[in-house]
């Protein structure tokens, strides 16, 4: 196998990782909505709500993430990476960790993940 | 492509609006069509200079309920005879609109700043050259939200100590966080640079793109007229048209 097919064979797996590291997240955040749902409403109020001045507040790394996904509406990690010039893998994590911090919204539809930032 | 500016001061009563209207007229003069917005909900203002009742203010694109171009009049300019064309979204001046608009909550914000980005690509949809926000002062959701989806914010300061000490909060904990480029605009500087504080003494490292002289007759035109429309050879006009052309570099408009 040429030094070309390795390298397309080694990103195919690390999508497929990635793909399987956001199910596990998407489960583990389920479950933990799930068993928890009293503190869930508790923290169903603002805190979580990402508006220009929360934004101002979170990290660098976060906060283009995060201005890019507002950019973009409805985006998947690939579309943001485009914006941000980094690796999709990199942008999949940081906006699973916008996900775990209440600010953005994730939707499965097929085999794509699509991120939003959540308004409602 | 469009280009948005926002105009914003640390401080009230640095001549944003003045600058806005009149910037605008410099960009209709060379041809631009130009969309100006009254993002200061609090203290609107361009309904007051421009004396007209519009059909839908711009606070109801806002809310969700029309869509952007509903928002806009276009203002007659026949009679100038200039080859661009000026439009301009009103923020409601009712004392119950702004009461509202104050007191809106933080998921509120965020629907706000998703409804600017939209309206932006809705604008140069509608092929709007240059978008140009008029904000309110300081710091507070409507001002931020405009720098936000700006791609360029000129920021008017008045020479004296307490503009200069405020302004380096909004550049370093505003402007820069949110990854803006901008530049200051000196404002009614008195003639004598030994007689004022001027910014160029600073560390900021933001360009001075203009320090325009206090002058008494300006206070009274800026209210009944764009003065880059119909005074160009007004020294005022003059020293809007540099701020014009040094944007366009900035902004690659050459």
């Amino acid at each position: 196998m040429c030094d070309t097919a390795k390298i397309e064979l080694i990103l195919k797996n690390l999508d497929e990782i990635n793909e399987k590291l956001d199910k596990i997240i998407e489960n583990n955040n389920h479950n933990h909505n799930h068993n928890n749902n009293d503190i869930s409403e508790k923290e169903d109020d603002h805190g979580h709500t990402l508006d220009v001045m929360t934004l101002l507040t979170l990290p660098e790394h976060l906060r283009t993430t995060a201005t890019a996904l507002f950019e973009l509406g409805t985006a998947t990690a690939d579309s943001v990476a485009e914006i941000t010039k980094k690796e999709r893998a990199v942008e999949s994590n940081y906006l699973n960790q916008l996900v775990r911090m209440g600010h953005v919204k994730k939707q499965r539809l097929g085999r794509k993940v699509y991120f939003l930032v959540d308004d409602k | 492509m469009s280009r948005t500016i926002a105009i914003h001061s640390s401080k009230g009563g640095t001549g944003k609006t003045s600058l806005a209207l009149n910037l605008a007229g410099s960009y209709v003069s060379s041809g631009k069509k130009v969309c100006l917005m009254d993002m200061d909900s609090k203290g609107p203002s361009l309904h007051s200079f421009f004396n007209v009742t519009p059909n839908n203010y711009f606070n109801e694109y806002l809310r969700g309920a029309i869509s952007i171009h509903e928002t806009l009049t276009n203002i007659d300019l026949d009679r100038s005879g200039q080859k661009g064309e000026l439009y301009v979204a009103f923020s409601d001046p009712e004392i119950g609109a702004i009461r509202e608009f104050s007191t809106m909550d933080r998921k509120w914000q965020t629907k706000i700043l998703k409804r600017l980005i939209n309206a932006k690509k809705d604008l140069e949809g509608l092929g709007i050259d240059i978008i140009i926000l008029d904000t309110s002062p300081g710091v507070e959701f409507g001002s931020v939200n405009a720098v936000a989806v700006s791609d360029f914010v000129l920021v008017t300061v008045k020479p004296n100590k307490i503009c200069i000490q405020s302004i380096e909060q909004v550049i370093n904990g505003i402007y820069r966080m949110l990854g803006k480029e901008c530049a200051i605009i000196e404002n009614m500087c008195p003639e004598s640079k030994d007689h004022y504080c001027s910014l160029s003494n600073t560390n900021l490292e933001v360009p001075i793109l203009e320090s325009i002289l206090c002058r008494c007759d300006i206070s009274t035109l800026v209210c009944k007229e764009i003065i880059t429309l119909q005074r160009p050879e007004h020294p005022y006009s003059k020293s809007v048209f540099r701020i014009r052309d040094k944007l366009d570099s900035h902004l690659n408009l050459d």
